[in-house]
């Protein structure tokens, strides 16, 4: 019983808040775009590029909250880019998203060249403060955006017409919604979401960027909203569960509890199969999602 | 848009190639060529950066090139799948490339065959080729050492080891370690976590959090970039002179002013000199490169000394560095054998002596 208790300890607890947080922002932006009916798997390039500015930012501006700032402000213009070709031009979204993940990832490791004259990792900076041990203030604003969006989607007229939108993008354009308008201002808010995951890793954490960080992060994300049927609150029943599973992980190869450490690291993975494969049977997608609101 | 129908189709297909150019591997201009010979090197995923293996091997090209007039470039390994083109573009524009890691093992043996004239250094692999000198070091040598200065430092009698994957050179960082300390410390407990990746610094001090809240004093990442995350972990804790973190192959103090207690180092930097050097002298030596503790420490005026213990900052008590200095003798005169892989630990837990090396 002992040892129980000794396992999950308050450091767990934390641990799963710390490693949830960037799953539930960048989750959330993904949500809002997927609810408006436009495909985002650019989250992971969306981040990318939020963390890498929230440490340029950081580093020009001599304020972490600053650095958010424009971390916010990059996030929400990369994104325009992407609904730019995927409302504008009706571009294909998947090949679009990925795009965007190349884009970042490729540029964030030239501007660091650029900017530092050295490669893979920016200087370290200031990062925000803590409001406990360990726990940055992003950790509880991250949670704080759960039933913003919840709220906002479910009661104001607006997200009412986001979700119009996403479900039956012809009968919104028919009643008088700018059915594009409202996609592009979601698709902007997904990459605001993201930049602040980014900006959790780099102004929040570690305290400097290193190429690639985001390490697959926003993937997950969009894993969450698939398992959470997208909705809110399960979204985040799923970033604490692939949290949790990864936080477990940790902890249990760091009190040796003689289980595999490969069967182990493959836990966060092996429970996200299960889970689409078994829970997710009643899952349903927004039904206009990746359709335009008149025939190309 | 001014042109209507016919640039739209264009503009998106711009729009959408522009950052796939933006991730082509890009060369890093080096030292200006005086007698032609050019040498590039190929990183692993962790790539350039990560302020350990990739970084410290460019370090030691530069400085090989600026001293012997050769050109030194890099071409960076944005996944695994890019090894073998990287390689190829390495080996046709020069004499000589140098792989950084282990996970090249396989591209060098497809593009090594395939460029029969140019010479290849494998860092940290083994590859049986004429043309290919593969660099492997005796990681566990340092690592013992390393072990036996953390073993008699620790207060709490907890350590603890963050690998990044459980590849050969990890895994004699890990064993080295372990046998250290239980050689001048047996009732100290080591923790042993694998993140499974070098690139990936956030996982990585979620690591090193939980093994400080763990009660471990001292750890000792052996993962790259994922590393990173140990040494802010241990500046955010902020217990100076209680908590302690290790080097391992390069200093990277700077990332966490006065909490590195030693440096486990390995001359990856050097050996990445001893290659251009070896190309320019026209002494390049193929085949298997075995480099270990010396007499001398790791530097480019002995760069055949693979690894070594080093306190750069003087935090190492001196009874404990006499200690240290006494196992190095020791392993020096093959009197002592450092286990190298876990059926050499174990058996060398279990009191039987490891054999020396045959040769």
């Amino acid at each position: 019983m002992d040892g129980i208790i000794d396992f999950f300890d308050l450091n767990l607890f934390k641990a799963v808040l710390r490693m949830a947080t960037p799953l539930v922002f960048a989750a959330m932006g993904g949500l809002l775009s997927e609810r408006s009916g436009i495909m985002n798997i650019a989250l992971e390039g969306l981040m990318l590029s939020g963390a890498f500015a929230a440490v340029v930012g950081t580093y020009y501006l001599h304020n972490p909250w600053w650095g958010l700032l424009v971390a916010l402000i990059v996030g929400g213009l990369t994104a325009l880019i992407h609904a730019f070709w995927s409302i504008g031009l009706r571009s294909d979204q998947i090949v679009t998203g990925t795009a965007i993940n190349l884009l970042a990832a490729g540029t964030t490791v030239f501007l660091i060249q650029r900017i530092w004259a050295q490669s893979g990792r920016t200087p370290t900076v200031q990062k925000l403060p803590d409001v406990a041990a360990q726990v940055n203030v992003l950790v509880p604003i991250a949670f704080l955006c759960v039933p913003i969006v919840y709220f906002f989607l479910k009661s104001s007229k607006l997200g009412l017409r986001v979700m119009a939108c996403g479900e039956h993008p012809q009968a919104a354009e028919s009643v008088g919604i700018n059915v594009s308008l409202l996609r592009y201002g979601m698709v902007m808010m997904s990459g605001v979401f993201a930049a602040a995951a980014g900006a959790f890793l780099t102004i929040g954490s570690l305290g400097l960027f290193t190429r690639d960080m985001t390490a697959g992060r926003g993937f997950i994300a969009l894993a969450a909203v698939i398992f959470g049927n997208w909705m809110p609150f399960g979204t985040l029943a799923a970033c604490i569960l692939f949290a949790g599973a990864q936080a477990f992980q940790i902890q249990a190869q760091t009190k040796g509890i003689g289980i595999s450490a490969d069967l182990l690291l493959a836990l966060p993975y092996v429970l996200t199969i299960i889970a689409i494969a078994g829970v997710v049977r009643g899952s349903r997608a927004p039904a206009g999602l990746g359709q335009h609101p008149t025939p190309n | 848009m001014v042109n209507g129908r016919v640039s739209r189709r264009t503009f998106v297909g711009a729009s959408i190639a522009a950052p796939a150019l933006a991730t082509m591997p890009f060369a890093m201009g080096g030292v200006a060529a005086q007698d032609g010979i050019v040498a590039t090197m190929v990183t692993d995923t962790a790539g350039l950066g990560d302020q350990n293996f990739n970084d410290a091997t460019n370090a030691g090209g530069q400085v090989a090139a600026e001293e012997f007039g050769a050109e030194w470039k890099v071409i960076e390994s944005i996944d695994a799948a890019a090894y073998v083109p990287n390689l190829t573009a390495a080996a046709e524009q020069g004499q000589l490339v140098v792989a950084t890691g282990f996970l090249l093992t396989a591209a060098v043996e497809s593009v090594g065959a395939q460029f029969p004239d140019v010479y290849f250094t494998l860092i940290d692999s083994f590859v049986d080729l004429p043309n290919v000198q593969s660099v492997l070091f005796n990681e566990h040598q340092a690592a013992f050492l390393t072990g036996v200065a953390a073993g008699l430092t620790t207060a709490t009698n907890k350590l603890g080891i963050i690998g990044g994957e459980r590849i050969p050179p990890v895994i004699r960082y890990e064993v080295g370690f372990r046998a250290g300390v239980a050689a001048v410390n047996p009732d100290a407990e080591v923790l042993v976590a694998y993140v499974d990746s070098f690139g990936d610094p956030e996982t990585g001090k979620e690591f090193a959090l939980a093994q400080y809240n763990d009660g471990a004093d001292i750890v000792f990442p052996i993962a790259g970039l994922t590393g990173i995350g140990g040494y802010q972990a241990v500046a955010e804790l902020n217990n100076p002179g209680e908590q302690w973190i290790l080097g391992a192959d390069i200093s990277q103090e700077h990332l966490a002013p006065g909490f590195e207690l030693a440096v486990c180092r390995k001359g990856v930097d050097t050996s990445a000199y001893r290659a251009v050097k070896q190309v320019v002298e026209g002494s390049f030596g193929a085949g298997l490169n075995q480099l270990g503790l010396g007499d001398a420490p790791v530097g480019f005026d002995n760069p055949d000394v693979g690894v070594g213990f080093e306190d750069p900052n003087g935090r190492v008590a001196d009874d404990v560095k006499a200690v240290v200095a006494d196992y190095q003798a020791q392993i020096a005169a093959s009197t002592l054998v450092v286990p190298a892989n876990d059926e050499e630990f174990e058996s060398h837990m279990a009191g039987t002596p490891v054999p020396a090396p045959a040769g």
